[in-house]
């Protein structure tokens, strides 16, 4: 007799069936990987599903040019420990232009560097599905996201164009023009990420655990100074603070929290206890009201 | 303490009785367990009116039970209270700025909270009339529902239409919540009318449990805490009353059923059958058929990375290697001898109708099952089913919000079940071949005996046919079967689009062909046999 399933067992067992049946119905997946803890999950769980073969796609990392060197780093070393292949793409015309989080708001540099980029990289290489680690509980505008979520000619996400989904079915039959986004992670909350990591005995990026890093407060938020491109203005300073990062984006664009979590255990612990919700820390979805259901529209992940 | 102790899930709660939670004025903070896993999960769907307050009633469970953070909390508070002066709770739920503009819903929203028992999925379904097809879309998902009413109003038509898709889409647990009686002076006699009327509606249906709770969800009465209003109801809370019902995962249930999603090849010798049990349990060593070729082998691994198996059970994803390398690709259910679904071409079924687009009877659509995409020969609508009645009116097309009954031939056979014996492999979905959209969702209500052949006028779509056109630049090995069975299917499509009834050989059922087809050679050298015996006669 097997024993009952967990509740984490139930949601790593769904996400492999999704990854499954994407793999099946789709000509050329792509997994879009943001090194994140999502991204962590989403891609142990992309090996498991076709264990003993490794994953019949390639990793795409759209890269803004502004991400956390140890996000690198971590990037390059998970790709190349698991034998993996990684695309990275630069929205070149974005860099010529010199669009950066710093000079620019971060509406305009993310829909340039994160949204144009993602849609050139999708159309270079015909990919016609992307896996993401988006979860409905992240915010208000997910809740209603499919997990198979479609894409018109444009990369344009219309609400009143996504499928109804039943039972366990998938409907990965594309129409015209459309390409479709997979959310294997859809019913994962934050706490069963961290709860998976730590049963799984997962690597996640450095900058997830408390450690002493150069910091300056910038409308009220703490922000981690990677490289010399982000000027200290009059008034500011830079000092050395006990900081991590409950989510990860362009560092200019993601504020810090001062925490002693520095281990696994204490950072599962902190997040299970935290008051505030998660994209607190990312200062895109700010900007205005509804912007995350506006970027979606536009293409954004 | 380690992180994996930190982490370890812990078992679910024995569903043999329902333990007494004793009643909780108020749930600790989310803070207060930080080291357990939730101990299981509750897909829960809310229907109701649109002025039921289901909105309402949902976000005061995420305010009451620590399911919100403080910046939502902040945000809520600052927002435009209600006319009883409470946060108003619905625009916790409301999602889309669409939505908040229009004040209704118009689409399905998840949303979590982590309660000390269970980890509750609300699946919010939209009440108004017009979408019949969504609320069946979110009862699909769910293992219990909670039907709202208004105290004032009580059952009305909309509950018993609601109570009918449930009942069709196959929830079998459902919870009446008697909302706003604090608008009806927290009647007891009020709500006893009210609950004698739902039991009659609930006996009719045949639902496994049926419980009506009197609540307040403006004021938080019976939701998450207990009602001092209402001194007389001594039933549990809802809240209390979730916690009680079995999880997901708790018991595997029905005879073994595996739809293959794929085949895993790794080196030269590993050939592994992907997919998730959808129904009972598999040891190794355990014989499984594949139903339309009949062949049989025994599992020889259970593969999962990290390590093998002895047995796997219902909800659990796999790899099945079997002992014997028999012909079986993705689309194919395993199964267990003896307790196999049945194989047909024809079947009955209800469709929910999703899609803006009305039925038409020439449109080439594809059954999407468990994990196989078939070609369809022709739907017959044959009637509606009047959801306020009760009673099925003849009818022969539908559009949107439609529950109709129809007989489906398909191109091939297929191993379907019934819906009313397996959930997952016996309920489907109708595509659009051309705009790929989800037209309908159905659930097989009959099997009907196989035939071999579809009539004289059916154009047969033979494998030879097949592999010498359109296929003609695949290698001529197994591997090519999936692309070859999805050219087949398009084919179909586009003879079913011409007006031309399209039966496909079947890929899978080759060994069963092949028999009869030796069987119709074997009678033709027979009967040339007997007529050149006459003829030589004559001679």
């Amino acid at each position: 007799m097997t024993a009952p399933l967990t509740h984490l067992d139930l949601l790593e067992a769904e996400s492999i069936h999704i990854f499954r049946e994407a793999a099946a119905q789709f000509r050329k997946p792509v997994l879009l990987y943001s090194i994140g803890k999502d991204s962590t999950v989403l891609l142990h769980l992309a090996r498991k599903a076709f264990y003993p073969a490794k994953p019949p796609f390639p990793l795409l990392h759209v890269d803004t040019t502004w991400k956390f060197r140890d996000m690198l780093a971590f990037r390059d070393r998970t790709v190349r420990d698991l034998g993996l292949e990684l695309i990275v793409h630069v929205n070149e015309e974005g860099r010529a232009r010199g669009i950066n989080p710093i000079d620019f708001s971060p509406s305009v540099y993310t829909d340039v560097m994160k949204t144009q980029g993602l849609r050139q990289a999708l159309d270079k290489h015909g990919f016609d599905a992307a896996f993401g680690g988006a979860r409905r509980d992240e915010e208000a505008s997910r809740a209603k996201e499919r997990v198979f979520s479609f894409r018109s000619e444009g990369h344009r996400w219309d609400p009143r164009r996504q499928r109804p989904e039943m039972w366990r079915l998938l409907n990965g039959r594309l129409g015209p023009g459309e390409t479709a986004r997979i959310f294997p992670l859809s019913n994962w909350t934050e706490k069963d990420v961290w709860r998976y990591i730590a049963r799984e005995s997962l690597d996640v990026v450095p900058l997830y655990f408390a450690a002493d890093r150069p910091t300056l407060e910038r409308g009220g938020s703490l922000l981690v100074r990677d490289d010399e491109r982000m000027p200290v203005r009059t008034g500011e300073s830079l000092r050395l603070r006990h900081v991590r990062f409950r989510t990860l984006g362009c560092w200019p664009l993601t504020a810090a929290i001062e925490s002693d979590a520095s281990d696994l255990d204490s950072v599962v612990a902190e997040t299970l206890a935290a008051r505030v919700s998660e994209r607190q820390g990312r200062l895109i979805d700010h900007d205005e009201a509804g912007a995350m259901e506006r970027k979606k529209q536009e293409g954004y992940f | 303490m380690t992180a994996l102790a930190l982490a370890r899930d812990i078992q679910p709660r024995a569903p043999l009785s329902l333990p007494a939670m004793p009643a909780r004025p108020e749930f600790p903070d989310a803070a207060g367990d930080l080291a357990q896993d939730v101990a299981g999960s509750l897909h829960v769907l809310t229907c109701g009116s649109v002025d039921d307050g289901k909105s309402t009633l949902i976000g005061r469970l995420l305010w009451d039970t620590a399911g919100l953070h403080a910046d939502q909390r902040e945000t809520l508070q600052r927002s435009p209270k209600t006319a009883a002066g409470t946060p108003d709770f619905s625009r916790l739920v409301d999602g889309l700025a669409a939505e908040r503009e229009q004040g209704i819903t118009i689409d399905i929203a998840w949303r979590y909270l982590d309660t000390p028992a269970r980890r509750l999925v609300i699946i919010d379904s939209p009440g108004h009339e017009q979408y019949t097809r969504n609320m069946a879309t979110g009862a699909s998902h769910a293992d219990v529902a909670i039907l709202l009413v208004d105290a004032r109003g009580g059952v009305k038509e909309q509950t018993r239409r609601h109570a009918a898709i449930l009942d069709l889409i196959g929830v079998r647990r459902v919870v009446l919540a008697v909302n706003k009686m604090d608008l009806v002076a927290w009647s007891q006699a009020r709500f006893n009318e009210i609950r004698t009327e739902f039991e009659k509606l609930a006996d009719r249906f045949g639902f496994d449990d049926a419980v009506a709770i009197p609540v307040s969800a403006v004021l938080g009465d019976n939701v998450a805490r207990r009602s001092l209003a209402m001194p007389w109801y001594d039933g549990p809370p809802l809240l209390d009353h979730l916690s009680r019902i079995p999880a997901r995962g708790a018991t595997p249930g029905g005879a073994f059923r595996f739809p293959v999603q794929l085949v895993v090849r790794a080196g030269q010798d590993f050939r592994g059958l992907a997919g998730t049990i959808s129904s009972g349990e598999i040891g190794v060593g355990d014989e499984v058929m594949e139903p339309v070729g009949g062949r049989r082998a025994r599992v020889a691994r259970i593969v999962t990375m990290g390590r093998d198996l002895a047995s796997a059970r219902q909800g659990q994803a796999v790899v099945l290697e079997l002992d014997a390398d028999i012909d079986i690709s993705r689309g194919a259910v395993l199964a267990s001898p003896g307790l196999a679904p049945p194989v047909t071409r024809r079947l009955d079924a209800r469709l929910v109708w999703l899609s803006d687009e009305r039925f038409g009877a020439d449109r080439g659509y594809l059954l999407r099952t468990a994990t196989d995409l078939i070609a369809i020969a022709s739907i017959d609508i044959g009637a509606h089913l009047d959801l306020e009645a009760l009673a099925e009116r003849p009818a022969s097309t539908c559009g949107a919000n439609d529950i109709a009954v129809a007989r489906i031939t398909l191109g091939r056979q297929a191993a379907v079940d019934l819906f009313s014996d397996q959930r997952e492999t016996g309920s489907f979905m109708l595509i659009d071949p051309i705009s790929g959209a989800s037209v309908a969702g159905g659930v097989v209500t009959a099997a009907h005996a196989p035939e071999t052949r579809l009539g004289r006028n059916a154009f047969r779509l033979t494998r030879d046919l097949l592999a010498r056109g359109i296929g003609a630049d695949l290698p001529p090995d197994r591997a090519s079967e999936p692309e070859l069975r999805r050219r087949a299917n398009e084919v179909a499509i586009l003879l079913r689009e011409a007006g031309v009834a399209v039966e496909i050989e079947d890929t899978w059922g080759r060994a069963g062909l092949d028999a009869a087809t030796a069987w119709l050679a074997l009678m033709g050298l027979l009967s040339f046999g007997f007529v050149g015996a006459v003829l030589w006669g004559l001679v």
